[in-house]
């Protein structure tokens, strides 16, 4: 791919206290070749901000408050669009997700295949803890019979969008109910997708951290998808 | 001549109820506390419909006869349960609206650098 190609492509990244990892992240993101990142800070206690703020090719946001990890997607999202992004890739800030992928999520957006590409941890499932693989069945099980769309990886924060996209998808949910709202919207407003296989690195440090999707945290994103439905 | 006798149960909640009301009504003269009408129309509804119990116990067979229910307290619980339910779902309902609002709030001070 030309390089050139890569100089409207943003790479928003929520995190919240990531102050261990966040620069190895964005090291790892420059060196795939993507030099325009947005760094979500969503309320973190830490100094992770402080951390990346005056790094170059670094566009550091900051919620004041911690709002979810939906909501500061959202706010990286509406920045790209300011900034004049044609394609939006969205990862998590605790380095799970490897910047080498992002190279095969936008190659379909940039042939013009489809609109939005999403990561998928289950097409290689390696590595991944049995109770996170189950846990991810069961998510795919309820946003397709809530929302329409079945995929592989409905939970998946590894995605590319294109500007048509980004700019049709208006979601609401602020936690990890966001993720299965995207999926709502790609059936509502037709957008072409496609999944793509992601390596996931499950660390010691990303499964030690509280804030990650655990059962308890399932329930309430169903609650919240249910409650979206209803209300 | 009929002989009034009230149990202490009916004196509290006419007590708590005329409180509730009261308080109700001077918020809505003075607009405070958020008091609008249609909050105030509630609050004497709720606790105007509790006194109307308390003080009249066969009331509560009209209101087996509109619901529709054999027993009068079956019909008062499930009326109560549903009113909870919508006031419930009411509150439900401010609240995600709240959530929105400040997570729109929280985005837009983000971006404020940005938009300038």
């Amino acid at each position: 791919m030309e390089k050139d190609n890569f100089e409207k492509i943003f790479v928003v990244m929520p995190f919240y206290n990531e102050e261990k990892v966040i620069n190895d992240v964005i090291n790892e993101i420059k060196s795939a070749g993507f030099s325009n990142i947005i760094a979500v800070d969503d309320g973190s206690s830490d100094n992770a901000f402080e951390k990346i703020k005056n790094v170059s090719g670094v566009t550091a946001l900051k919620h004041k408050i911690n709002r979810g990890k939906g909501a500061a997607t959202k706010t990286g999202i509406e920045a790209a669009k300011l900034l004049g992004a044609e394609i939006i890739v969205t990862m998590d800030g605790d380095g799970q997700h490897d910047p080498v992928d992002i190279s095969n999520l936008i190659r379909p957006i940039l042939n013009g295949q489809v609109d939005v590409v999403l990561g998928s941890r289950l097409h290689k499932p390696e590595g991944m803890p049995w109770h996170k693989i189950l846990h991810n069945k069961i998510g795919n099980i309820i946003t397709w019979y809530l929302f329409g769309l079945y995929v592989t990886d409905s939970q998946s924060g590894f995605r590319a969008y294109s500007i048509k996209a980004a700019d049709v998808i208006n979601t609401k949910g602020d936690r990890y109910e966001y993720d299965s709202e995207v999926l709502r919207e790609i059936y509502l407003y037709k957008l072409k997708y496609q999944e793509v296989p992601i390596k996931v690195r499950y660390t010691e440090y990303s499964m030690g951290k509280i804030h990650k999707q655990g059962f308890i945290n399932g329930f309430k994103t169903l609650y919240k998808m249910i409650w979206k439905l209803i209300h | 001549m009929m002989e009034l006798k009230f149990h202490l149960y009916q004196i509290i909640v006419l007590i708590v109820s005329s409180i509730m009301i009261f308080q109700g009504i001077k918020n809505f003269i003075r607009g405070k506390g958020g008091q609008t009408f249609y909050k105030l129309i509630i609050r004497i509804a709720v606790w105007g419909g509790m006194s109307i119990i308390a003080i009249f116990p066969q009331a509560t067979n009209i209101l087996a006869g509109l619901v529709g229910l054999e027993g009068n307290i079956n019909a008062v619980i499930l009326t109560a349960f549903l009113l909870i339910f919508l006031m419930i779902f009411k509150l439900l309902s401010a609240i995600e609206r709240l959530e929105q609002d400040i997570s729109e709030v929280t985005r837009k001070e983000s971006l404020k650098n940005l938009e300038k």
